[in-house]
């Protein structure tokens, strides 16, 4: 009994101590809300406000149910049916998540602007001038366009894993029963997967949320924009604060309403033997049309931009300095694959902790560590480089002990910006490992704890083995995120510390978005590669 | 499955220490000589991201012994990084490619006043912070191009008369986030005064030939593209479009002209790239060094070359292609009111309605 409580105690510590470091960089914007309004909140609120909010209520929830659509129609096409080209859809449709949104923008303009290869060859060959504005994706509907296409990989990756791994005795049943496949679809699929999708949606709309790059290139003006008006133009970073506390209370309060949507139904494995779902053969034009709109979507998001770019990349072969590149490849890998590691063994630990307690507050806790992902990463730069110095300096005296000259350490290291993505990337992993763990219900680990086996080790005999696929994912999704990741690499990164990231942007900000080719392409080609390591050599289908 | 945990676990570790051989030697090595040789390196906190910088403080670093260490990121937030470092910040210099962010760093009390023979030879007075605070390193001019077939230069004038009626829905610029353009405005609010000024930014909204979009060499292509005949950018870009790797981007440039505005009045619009010392430098020898050899004549000629921009230097000529395009008269301003009136060009454009 004792030896239980002990057990009991340690995870529950370590969880608390991993959510309040986590959250503890979040308490300094937090607490800007309660800043007073000064005169450019009241110019903010009068004349631009309402209109951003506008924009941004309409950019993300087109692109939550545009991704939600395309997401989980993929992830039912492949989890449930067999078609040509499946196996490599299956892990290829994810590559889309590789290429940074902004980079992606740029791209996608330079293919359709007056001077790229959609109107050159019109021009020149067919000597057709067509209204230019037809071409212009530079709008609403473009910035959509961008982030549904490379975005949608978070609800397609959760969801099918859900739909291939977890369902398959629920969707057999309403086989059984005679449910048609759409009737099935609608009635038994959304229903169960209702968490996946939310927690992937939930994702879409936080990057976007948090993104500037797009938006600002396209001349959208967001809730972002004021955050970056009044802190960058107006000089004002409180004002700016006080906009991103509010961003946050926005979110958590879908937060806690998705937590009510999510209500009191749960749906766990009800047989000890998680069996992939028996495929149906799809034949004739029913199996074009899915391969076909798969490799659509897989083109829109990856194919055509990943050509135009390698486009790029020989027109500007030998023009620009590449003989440190594989430093920026070492350092990119380096910072996303610690990170990543230590993102996924924090989200199982709180993941775990979210299960063991009771009582709704407990539970809504781990969801506040997410916070850091809604709002944009200069803004957390801020907060984390205020508490790496308040840390170094508490930490001073030591430092001196030890006879280090400074007395910044830490914060000139690459301590914080590891952190930093731990902080801010910790959603990725956590989304991915909560929808895992509630998969898997408790039902074997109670059974396992009945028999006498500790908690600690039920945790990895029981628990870990059936996460496998949430955490591959998770690892995956945050390793990539990190790999494109900008603003917080760009501002808490030590000296003389460049990523592939960091020489996507330096070209791309100066508008050189053929220079930035080389960079973007080794980013997407080591997300693929991890893609492909992880997916295709680890998760062995048994068909 | 066990297998599984192990291959991330092996993953993480191969990384680990991939990087662990490196990464902490290189910093204990970088501790070391700062122990032992105080004044052997020098940090820079810059907001330019161009190639050819890492090429000159590579040969800083030849010729002086001096290494430059080097952290590139956006003004604003190196700015506000310093800030919050205070006293025990590494940064010894902050460069950055707008005065307005030099005017901010000196209102914060970030920098310290140098003075230096070399400086004053080198960097003309008026491209030096009163206060001798911070120094331009390069110019760019804001100036108008223009569709060669359907304007001609005898049409334009001033950017005050963009606003008139014979450019409604023809006048092609960026959004109002864009520096350049708070700068631009900034200046017109020191010239002209805040009512004309704002007046200027309702007129050429209301002349615009669709909502700001894009960054400046999108404006280039906006008049080829026929969707507008004049567009505002910077000299730079234009240069850049010129010896473009793509053809296509060559052929847009030739089909425009370049207008250097307000000759006859205020003169064209000049902003600068430049540095400051940082307050709490720890290396300010050093970065005075920098600064000095940044300013010298044979960078300049680096300087201008690479990226298409105007030396400050006096002694370096600029390159053929912006001889090509003329002298010209630039606005008589103190550069610091760029960023003094950063924030109220900001209301303004968000009163007016330039997105």
């Amino acid at each position: 009994m004792q030896r239980r409580l002990a057990n009991v105690n340690m995870w529950t510590v370590s969880a608390a101590i991993i959510m309040i470091l986590l959250f503890l960089p979040n308490l300094t914007i937090v607490t800007g809300i309660f800043s007073p309004a000064n005169e450019n909140w009241a110019h903010m609120k009068e004349f631009v406000l309402g209109s951003f909010i506008k924009t941004s209520l309409i950019l993300i929830s087109t692109t939550a149910l545009l991704t939600i659509f395309i997401g989980l129609s993929l992830a039912w096409l492949i989890a449930q049916y067999q078609f040509p080209l499946r196996k490599f859809l299956k892990w290829a449709l994810i590559l889309p998540l590789s290429i940074p949104p902004f980079i992606g923008a740029y791209t996608y303009h330079g293919i359709v602007n007056y001077t790229g290869v959609i109107q050159t060859t019109l021009r020149d060959r067919f000597e057709m001038n067509l209204n230019p504005s037809f071409f212009d994706i530079m709008n609403l509907p473009g910035a959509i366009f961008i982030y549904t296409m490379f975005l949608y990989p978070y609800v397609y990756t959760i969801t099918r894993i859900f739909l291939s791994q977890q369902s398959a005795s629920l969707i057999e049943s309403a086989r059984m029963l005679g449910k048609g496949p759409w009737r099935t679809f609608f009635q038994v699929v959304i229903p169960i997967s209702r968490v996946s999708i939310i927690g992937g949606a939930s994702l879409v709309v936080l990057e976007v949320l948090n993104d500037y790059g797009v938006v600002k290139y396209f001349g959208i003006q967001t809730f972002t924009t004021a955050i970056f008006q009044t802190w960058f133009g107006l000089g004002d970073i409180e004002s700016s604060i006080k906009l991103a506390a509010s961003l946050m209370g926005f979110v958590i309060l879908i937060l806690m309403i998705e937590k009510l949507l999510r209500g009191r139904r749960q749906y766990s494995y009800s047989t000890t033997k998680v069996r992939p779902l028996p495929l149906i053969e799809l034949k004739g034009w029913k199996a074009i049309t899915a391969t076909g709109y798969g490799l659509l979507i897989l083109s829109l998001g990856f194919f055509i931009p990943i050509i135009q770019l390698i486009d790029w990349m020989f027109l500007t072969l030998g023009t620009i300095p590449m003989g440190e590149f594989l430093t920026y490849v070492k350092n990119s890998v380096t910072v996303a694959g610690i990170s990543a590691f230590a993102i996924i063994v924090f989200a199982l630990i709180v993941g775990n902790f979210s299960r063991l307690v009771h009582g709704k507050v407990a539970k809504l806790l781990p969801k506040l560590t997410i916070l850091g992902y809604s709002i944009p990463g200069a803004v957390i730069a801020v907060a984390v480089v205020t508490a790496f110095i308040a840390l170094d300096r508490f930490l001073a005296p030591l430092y001196q002990m030890l006879g280090v000259g400074t007395t910044l350490v830490l914060s000139v290291s690459l301590t914080m910006l590891i952190s930093a993505y731990i902080i801010r990337f910790f959603a990725i992993g956590y989304n991915s490992i909560e929808s895992g763990y509630d998969k898997i219900g408790t039902d074997f680990r109670d059974a396992s704890r009945l028999l006498g086996v500790g908690l600690t080790k039920t945790f990895f005999k029981v628990d870990v083995p059936m996460l496998k696929g949430a955490i591959i994912s998770g690892y995956i999704l945050v390793f990539i995120d990190i790999l494109k990741e900008i603003p917080l690499t760009l501002i808490l990164r030590p000296f003389n510390f460049d990523t592939l990231s960091t020489k996507a942007f330096q070209y791309a900000s100066d508008e050189k978005i053929m220079e930035a080719s080389q960079a973007s392409l080794l980013i997407v080609g080591i997300s693929a590669l991890a893609i492909v390591i992880f997916y295709k050599f680890l998760e062995k289908e048994p068909d | 499955m066990k297998k599984a945990l192990f291959l991330v676990l092996a993953f993480a570790l191969v990384v680990l220490s991939a990087c662990g051989n490196d990464t902490p030697s290189k910093e204990t090595k970088n501790k070391e000589t700062k122990e032992t040789t105080e004044s052997k390196e020098v940090n820079l906190y810059t907001a330019r991201h161009y190639d050819v910088d890492d090429q000159l403080y590579k040969k800083f670093e030849e010729e002086t012994g001096i290494k430059v260490n080097v952290i590139k990121g956006e003004a604003d937030e190196l700015l506000e990084r310093i800030k919050r470092e205070g006293d025990a910040t590494e940064a010894d210099l902050f460069l950055t490619a707008d005065a307005g962010r030099l005017y901010r760093a000196k209102e914060d009390g970030l920098l310290q006043a140098v003075s230096s023979d070399v400086l004053d030879e080198q960097v003309p007075a008026n491209f030096q912070d009163k206060d001798q605070m911070w120094y331009g390193l390069t110019k760019r001019a804001r100036v108008i191009v223009y569709n060669k077939e359907t304007v001609k230069p005898e049409d334009l004038s001033t950017y005050e008369a963009l606003t008139e009626d014979q450019w409604k829905g023809r006048v092609l610029i960026r959004g109002s986030e864009n520096v350049y353009n708070q700068s631009l405005l900034a200046s017109f609010i020191e010239i002209n005064g805040e009512e004309k000024a704002k007046e200027w930014a309702a007129g050429l909204v209301s002349n615009f030939a669709r909502d700001p979009e894009g960054g400046d060499r999108d404006q280039a292509k906006a008049i080829a593209a026929g969707v507008g005949d004049v567009a505002i950018m910077n000299t730079y870009y234009f240069g850049q479009m010129l010896n473009s790797e793509d053809p296509e981007e060559v052929k847009v440039a030739k089909g425009l002209g370049i207008f250097f505005p307000n000759q006859d009045t205020s003169g064209t619009h000049v902003n600068v790239s430049g540095a400051g010392v940082v307050k709490a430098a720890k290396n300010k020898d050093n970065a005075v060094k920098l600064l000095e050899f940044l300013s010298s004549p044979e960078s300049q000629g680096t300087f201008a070359e690479a990226n298409y921009e105007y030396p400050v230097n006096e002694s370096v000529e600029p390159t053929e292609l912006l001889k090509s395009w003329g002298e010209f008269k630039e606005q008589d301003i103190p550069l610091s009111v760029l960023g003094d009136n950063n924030a109220k060009s900001i209301l303004i454009f968000n009163e007016v309605g330039w997105k």
